[in-house]
């Protein structure tokens, strides 16, 4: 039986982005278009690298916010999935599955 | 020194010279309409600075081989901007060159610390007044309610850092307000983003506020992510360097009363 790799993020290399007083602007070099991340998105963004699961990077946030495990996938979840339909991040490409 | 309007030594076709922002150009063209349009509409900016960047209008003829380091096509008219050499074509009339000629001062104000930005500039006990905000904001408005002879452009600023000091430029470029422009600068006294209220005030911005008011008005055409970082960074630099505020106002000339001198 294998189980599908996890689906790991990376940022949209097309983009132009810095962190600014705990935020950060992102900027959509092909449509001209402004975003900007609060201090949590902020932080997600940072340790978005291509080689971190939705998963990992909610660790991640719990491990440094007052937030639950649970929520903290939640909303890391939802984050990702907001920043997906506005192409700023990508998935990459699995590398190979887990056989169990 | 160069002549600023010359006839080229090749073949029929004529030259000037100009600095817009201090950005030294040349202008090569072989359409005599053309160039009595052009060298008519940037008059005021005609200068014999040291070493243009040559312009070939029309000329067709691109470096053999070369790869643009930047391109843009705007209605037809098509620019790409070799190492040694900048190409125009496409371009029927002088609004096709003069979108042409934004796009390439958008590009090359980057390697001069600049950028340019939807504002109207108005000077004022010599410092430069940016008034910015999308059409319909009231650009031409605020400079209409200025005095004859401080407008710098109601359209189109231009903004770059010299020496630690943030400087706005006149442009030939004007929206409904119509004036040849004026090719000077004077140091910047803050960016005020435009709102149309009943009443008169002004609201300081914090730097990430006045980089939000900012970054939708300025003029930038390059998809490459590796120039539009450089720009996120003078621009994130102008917000901090530069007094921002909301100036909310009324349509008539008391709205100078509330802002900073």
């Amino acid at each position: 039986m294998s189980t599908a790799a996890p689906v790991l993020w990376q940022k949209n290399p097309a983009l132009a982005w810095r962190e600014i007083d705990d935020e950060t602007v992102i900027i959509s070099p092909q449509d001209s278009v402004m975003h900007e991340l609060n201090n949590t998105g902020s932080f997600l963004w940072k340790n978005i690298d291509g080689d971190k699961s939705a998963a990992e990077l909610a660790e991640l946030l719990a491990a440094n916010y007052e937030v639950t495990p649970d929520i903290a996938l939640s909303d890391t979840q939802a984050l990702l999935e907001e920043m997906s339909s506005r192409k700023l991040v990508v998935t990459v490409p699995a590398t190979g599955g887990v056989t169990t | 020194m160069n002549a600023p309007l010359a006839t080229s030594g090749r073949d029929s076709r004529q030259q000037f010279e100009l600095s817009i922002g201090c950005v030294p150009l040349r202008l090569q063209m072989s359409d005599a309409q053309l160039f009595d349009a052009a060298s008519a509409r940037y008059a005021a900016f005609t200068d014999g600075a040291a070493q243009p960047i040559t312009i070939a209008l029309n000329d067709g003829a691109p470096p053999e081989g070369a790869l643009a380091d930047f391109g843009y096509e705007f209605e037809g008219a098509v620019l790409r901007a070799f190492s040694n050499k900048i190409c125009f074509d496409g371009v029927r009339n002088q609004y096709a060159l003069d979108s042409l000629l934004r796009v390439l001062l958008s590009w090359k104000l980057l390697g001069h610390h600049g950028f340019l930005l939807h504002a109207a500039t108005i000077i004022r006990n010599g410092k430069a007044f940016i008034f910015t905000g999308r059409s319909g904001a009231g650009k031409s408005t605020v400079a209409s309610l200025s005095p004859e002879g401080t407008v710098l452009t109601d359209e189109i600023s231009l903004l770059r850092r010299e020496d630690g000091i943030w400087r706005a430029y006149g442009t030939p470029f004007w929206g409904e307000f119509r004036a040849a422009g004026s090719n000077t600068s004077a140091p910047v006294a803050g960016i005020f983003r435009l709102l149309q209220a009943a009443e008169n005030r002004v609201e300081a911005l914090r730097p990430m506020a006045t980089l939000r008011a900012l970054l939708p008005n300025v003029l930038f055409f390059s998809a490459e992510a590796e120039a539009n970082r450089q720009l996120l960074d003078i621009v994130n630099q102008a917000a901090k360097e530069i007094a921002g505020y909301n100036l909310s106002f009324r349509r008539t000339p008391a709205f100078w009363e509330v802002l900073p001198a």
